[in-house]
């Protein structure tokens, strides 16, 4: 009998739970490179303002977009980062279910790195050899193409070490992949004359040459979890990793990165934009729910205040590349108006 | 080897039946040690599980106890006026929203050597924890009075001070490639042979929710949204689970139909886990439509899968309760329901009882279901009820294990260690129960 | 009225009822006649006849009354809004519906709207005050019939049995379905995908790279979707476990049956059992950090190449994860050989260790054999050991040092992240998902057979 009426004390507790229809915490999906910056954010924000912690989900940059652009209403997020700019695509679908207004906010510059353990020696590399070891095809000088046929570091060129070419990197859901097949292959793929001019004449061709990579088992697949790639290159000295420079900066005692054409990725270099393979990272906020869901309009402020995005402020500390003064006041200022607009 | 008849025409000086003893004790002996080895193997091989589990238990151990800990540094705060409230106001929100940190950073200015510059102070503000000023300032808020005193406070420190007090961080490398300078690790120094570090039982592990901060953050908010899934679960799957059982063991007939089912029931177990997500993803968010993230999900997706393992446990329960029972029941005059609900099923009970720790052990340590419905996030709130969004002890497992932040390494075993706590404790119970149940008849 | 407090009304007269119930047959006995069963039973009739029907019509309002508002709320809009192509109407319906409940709308709230919302409001109020009366007068009326109808020829036992077997069948019928529902959408989903791929290159093809592009201005590469590498990485992986978890856990199942004391078997059982409870993300990392690095590092030592994911270490993880799958259902059934048998064989002058290998074992093989299927099909289904450990490139090899991929990790993939359900990619996931459920299928029912047609040897 005590059992029975605590059991129904306990289910009369969860059906008087009043189902709300307004929801007073901001919801956040979308990029897992983004998401270490937001949480940071999202914390001191819930720390210092009245507001609840704003509750943050990595999904990917794809993933977000898609449940971001599923429709207004509190059962749908507020918030989208993304470690890409949203494509056409989806705004159409956005605009299909009523998401019209959206604001898009750069937030600062994140570094694809290549890097391998200590333990090993720092390799100097190419955008076109980084190509050469990674892509599916080779393009020939004459126009053909032929598979891939390296198997060292040695066979792309004899100034590299003898090892094996193994790269553990994201799966094609990954923004941090589309990013670096854009930056670092097309940017190797280039190099021969005939394939640049085919960007041109036929885009889908040019972009399936330069942006397949190889499937023999060279490129490993490593799934979604950047601090399990950096800890099997601590353990396997021959591998190399590709992942977010805030990896590396983290885990500077273990893993070293590679030069790319000639630039090492150290904070500096990426923020001056000298280091060739970084790429903008934004966040998208839902207008509609700005002034309803209590709480944005302050978010956003706080996220693009100089203690946060600023070169002194915490999220440098994480690793996020600040974008220039000058970009970040006429951003800072475009988000006070915003806020202000809303209200 | 050994069934051969001894043969009795052997050639021999010593006479035939000499030879037989000598050859039967000789092939005794050669029994008895293949005897003594085959126990020794039986021993090696029971050694060898066990020695797997200390292992395991062992490596977690070592890698997780230092995420229970954290170094606190002493140090006399003074509640500089100027600072909080230069206007004398007194006001709430003045004192909220003043600069603590440059607080903690005057205090240690005053106790360190070389803290000149305004890159130095902001070196010494990464001695301690981002999470010592809100301390600081929920002390203010909650007595204003402080304004004006000195106080000798414990802050907490950086993760990266604390990894260093650890030894966690080598000293070794190149000052670029370290996450302290070499100012920042003297300062350390004369912190410590100031006397003014300690490390303590982590105040933070144990009461607050996730943080990024690895020195702040904790497993509480997992544990209670793990307590509110489990309970959702339990609520669920238990009166379905038993009810069936009970209804396909008696009541319905032996057939083609019922072999199907069992069949299928059996089967659900080898359904990957993150197929039950994908369903619950459909089915809960979309069409009814209820909250991301939520306890309530997370247990109705968990119930789906538990129900077939309580299912199977008390079908089984009910069939090791001997038919004598039920027939001197019957012969008493009760009827098959008065049989069951008085007889039947309390002695079968705790072997439901088992089936159904079990299975909520097995929910309790899974992930992946719950990737697809939004309980993997990142929720600093304690949940306050089961609609409240929520994470659970293994997702913070997995949540941690992929942050950055080398100091997450720690909280991550440490983590696990709490889960395999409450495994072990659900485990002891289902053994205790299993006793009881174990009855000879 | 609230729901909750509608059904705590509900529960506070069903509670009255079980009280009058009883009390009115216990004033109908009297010297001359008697109860046909216990007053209880009256009173959980009335109980029944009031929360029964009324608890049943609330489920059915429930399921149905979004439905007939939002046809009322459409028929009462603007000519105009009604015209509008389908998604439109849908959207506006929705503002008008977020409006009236408070929450946020896509743009700005019209007079139109407003008017919509109002009308909207109204109908929910209509809607819920309806639903109260209605449950709550069918209580009553309920309450009231099964109290008058209580009398001396009443077999209300009967009745309560009958309506318990009932309410049973209702709970079991609701988890059958829902574990059938399981397999149905499985099948169903898997359908989908065979109309977009061929099942014969399905099965038999040797190339698996499902990188379709989700997003239309996305490059993908090559989509094929040869499962064969899947099935035989899973294989491989599952022959790792197997050589790890029969040979361990069977040896030490007989050594807890035959050799142990049994103070060191109730403590070294449970013990082994906890290795099966430890979450298996936990046996993910150890078998990704400590493990592989190791074996890596000897097999170098050796001269051998072993890749940093090989399938030895994770199928050697997973078969210490197996061990107590195998050796405590062993142990369950080495102790169920009759003891006459061991007696008889002692008493012929064998050994112990020849009276376990050559009757005691032989006798319990079936429920050995049976164990070990199931075993067997845990190890199949296993997924977070083989997502953190093994690779996700598909080799089709049989070297255990090298890195392959198996069927569970490829549905983590294919599901986690960016998913399209009319995409061949994501649909492919759920082909796997029912080939893992059918292969497992047959050893268990192969399991069920070999322990039904040889349990009842020695009885």
């Amino acid at each position: 009998m005590k059992r029975a009426s605590f059991s129904a004390a306990v289910i009369l507790l969860i059906l008087s739970v009043p189902a709300e229809a307004q929801r007073n915490q901001i919801r956040i999906v979308g990029s897992s490179t983004v998401y270490p910056f937001a949480t940071k954010v999202a914390e001191s924000f819930g720390r210092t303002s009245e507001f609840k912690t704003p509750v943050i989900e990595s999904t990917g940059s794809g993933g977000g977009f898609k449940l971001f652009c599923a429709g207004v209403g509190s059962e749908h997020p507020d918030i989208t980062n993304a470690s890409r700019a949203i494509k056409d695509s989806e705004v159409e679908l956005c605009a299909k279910n009523g998401v019209k207004e959206i604001t898009e906010v750069k937030i600062g510059y994140d570094g694809i790195v290549l890097a391998n353990s200590r333990k090993a020696g720092r390799l100097k590399l190419t955008r076109k050899q980084i190509f050469q070891a990674l892509a599916k095809e080779i393009p020939g000088s004459d126009g053909s193409l032929k598979p891939n046929p390296y198997r060292t570091w040695r066979d792309v060129d004899s100034t590299l070490p003898e090892v094996k070419i193994e790269v553990l990197g994201p799966p094609p859901t990954s923004g941090t992949r589309d990013a670096f097949v854009e930056l670092a292959m097309e940017g190797g793929c280039k190099s021969w004359d005939w394939v640049k001019d085919l960007k041109k004449a036929d885009k889908g061709r040019y972009q399936e040459i330069c942006h397949t990579l190889r499937e023999d088992g060279a490129y490993v697949e490593a799934g979604e979890n950047d601090n399990l790639i950096v800890q099997k290159l601590d353990a396997n000295p021959n591998s190399l990793g590709i992942f977010g420079f805030s990896f590396l900066d983290q885990n500077q005692d273990r893993v070293q990165g590679s030069f790319v054409d000639g630039v090492e990725p150290t904070f500096d270099n990426i923020a001056l934009g000298d280091y060739p393979v970084s790429r903008p990272l934004f966040f998208y906020v839902k207008k509609a729910h700005a002034g309803v869901i209590p709480g944005i309009q302050e978010f956003v402020q706080a996220f693009a205040s100089d203690s946060a995005w600023g070169p002194d402020g915490y999220l440098a500390d994480a690793g996020l590349i600040p974008m220039p003064a000058q970009e970040r006041s006429r951003l800072g200022s475009e988000v006070r108006r915003l806020a202000a607009n809303v209200r | 080897m050994n069934s051969q008849p001894i043969s009795p025409q052997a050639p021999s000086p010593t006479g035939p039946a000499q030879l037989g003893v000598d050859a039967v004790r000789a092939r005794l002996r050669k029994r008895n040690a293949a005897a003594r080895r085959f126990r020794l193997l039986c021993q090696a091989a029971v050694a060898c599980s066990l020695g797997f589990l200390f292992l395991l238990l062992a490596t977690l151990c070592l890698r997780g106890y230092q995420g229970f800990f954290q170094t606190l540094i002493e140090v006399d705060i003074f509640f500089d006026p100027q600072v909080l409230d230069p206007d004398g106001s007194g006001d709430a929100e003045v004192l909220a929203s003043a600069n603590y940190g440059s607080l903690i950073r005057s205090s240690l200015q005053e106790i360190l050597p070389d803290t000149e510059g305004r890159r130095a102070r902001r070196a010494l503000g990464e001695l301690v924890s981002l999470g010592a000023a809100y301390e600081l300032q929920n002390r203010v808020a909650a007595d204003p009075a402080l304004v004006g005193t000195t106080q000798a406070l414990s802050l907490v420190a950086s993760d990266e001070v604390d990894l260093l007090i650890k030894g966690e961080l080598s000293r070794e490398v190149e000052e670029s490639e370290r996450r302290l300078s070499d100012l920042q690790i003297a300062w350390v120094d004369a912190l410590d042979a100031q006397g003014r570090v300690r490390t303590r039982l982590s105040r933070y592990f144990f009461t607050s929710g996730d943080s990024r901060e690895p020195e702040m953050a904790g497993v509480w908010g997992a544990v209670v949204g793990s307590a509110y899934t489990m309970l959702i679960t339990l609520l669920l799957s238990f009166p379905l689970g038993v009810a069936t059982a009970v209804y396909l063991e008696e009541f319905a007939g032996k057939n083609r139909w019922t072999d199907l089912i069992e069949i299928n029931i059996n089967n659900l177990a080898a359904v990957p886990s993150i197929v039950y997500g994908l369903l619950g993803l459909a089915l809960f968010l979309n069409v009814f439509g209820l909250p991301r993230s939520a306890p309530l999900v997370g247990g109705l997706v968990l119930t789906l899968m538990t129900l077939p393992i309580i299912i199977i446990a008390s079908r089984a329960a009910l069939r090791a309760v001997p038919p004598s029972i039920r027939e001197a029941a019957y012969g008493l005059g009760a009827s098959p329901m008065q049989a069951l609900v008085h007889h039947i099923l309390p002695l079968a009970l705790p072997g439901m009882l088992t089936g159904t720790i079990i299975g909520m052990a097995r929910a309790l340590g899974e992930t992946a279901p719950l990737l697809m419905i939004g309980m993997v996030a990142f929720i600093v709130d304690v949940p306050q009820g089961p609609l409240d969004p929520a994470t659970v002890l293994p997702v913070q497992v997995y949540l941690w294990a992929d942050s950055p932040e080398r100091a997450f390494e720690a909280k991550t075993s440490a983590a696990i260690l709490v889960l395999l706590t409450f495994l072990i404790l659900m485990n002891t119970l289902a053994v205790a129960l299993r006793k009881k149940a174990e009855r000879r008849w | 009225m609230h729901l909750s407090l509608l059904l705590l009304i509900l529960g506070l007269l069903a509670t009255v009822g079980f009280v009058l119930g009883r009390h009115r047959a216990l004033g109908l006995v009297d010297k001359a006649a008697q109860l046909r069963s216990l007053p209880g039973y009256y009173g959980a009739y009335v109980l029944l006849w009031c929360a029964l029907p009324s608890l049943l019509v609330l489920c059915l309002w429930l399921a149905l009354d979004s439905g007939f508002v939002d046809r009322l709320l459409m028929s009462d809009l603007p000519a105009a809004v009604q015209q509008l192509p389908e998604e439109e109407l849908a959207l506006y319906i929705r503002d008008v519906k977020n409006l009236a409940t408070g929450n946020v709308v896509s743009g700005q709230a019209g007079r139109e709207l407003q008017l919509g919302a109002d009308r909207y409001q109204g109908l929910l109020r209509t809607n819920l005050v309806s639903r109260s009366l209605v449950v709550l007068g069918l209580a009553v009326l309920g309450l009231f019939l099964g109290w008058r109808s209580i009398d001396l020829r009443l077999k209300a036992m009967n009745r309560v049995e009958a309506a318990a077997k009932w309410i049973l069948m209702a709970g079991s019928t609701l988890a059958v379905f829902t574990t059938l529902g399981i397999i149905l959408s499985l099948i169903f989903e898997a359908g989908r995908f065979f109309r977009l791929v061929p099942m014969g290159e399905f099965l038999f093809g040797l190339r698996w790279s499902p990188q379709l592009a989700l997003r239309a201005d996305q490059v993908g590469s090559s989509g094929s979707f040869g499962a064969v590498p899947l099935f035989a990485g899973t294989l491989l992986i599952t022959v790792i476990a197997m050589l790890v978890a029969v040979p361990v856990g069977l040896l030490s199942a007989i050594y807890l049956a035959e050799y142990a004391g049994p103070r060191f078997r109730t403590f070294a059982k449970p013990l082994l059992e906890i290795l099966a409870g430890v979450p298996t993300v936990v046996y993910g990392f150890f078998a990704a950090l400590t493990v592989a690095p190791t074996l890596r590092r000897f097999g170098e030592g050796l001269g051998l190449e072993v890749a940093s994911e090989s399938a030895l270490a994770a199928g050697a993880v997973m078969g210490i994860m197996i061990i107590p799958y195998v050796s405590s259902l062993s142990d369950d059934v080495i102790s169920a050989v009759p003891r006459g048998l061991r007696e008889a064989s002692l008493g012929m002058g064998a050994t112990q260790a020849e009276t376990i290998r050559r009757v005691v074992f032989p006798a319990a093989l079936p429920g050995i054999v049976g164990g070990i299927l199931l075993a067997v099909s845990r190890a199949i289904g296993e997924t977070m050991i083989v997502v953190m450990a093994a690779g996700l490139a598909a080799n089709l090899t049989a070297n255990p040092l090298e890195a392959v991929t198996t069927v569970t990790v490829q549905i983590v993939t294919l599901l986690v992240g960016d998913q399209e359900f009319d995409s061949a990619k994501t649909l492919a996931a759920f082909a796997l998902g029912l080939m893992l459920f059918l292969v497992t299928l047959v050893l268990n029912v192969v399991a069920l057979v070999v322990v039904r047609k040889y349990r009842e040897q020695y009885e």
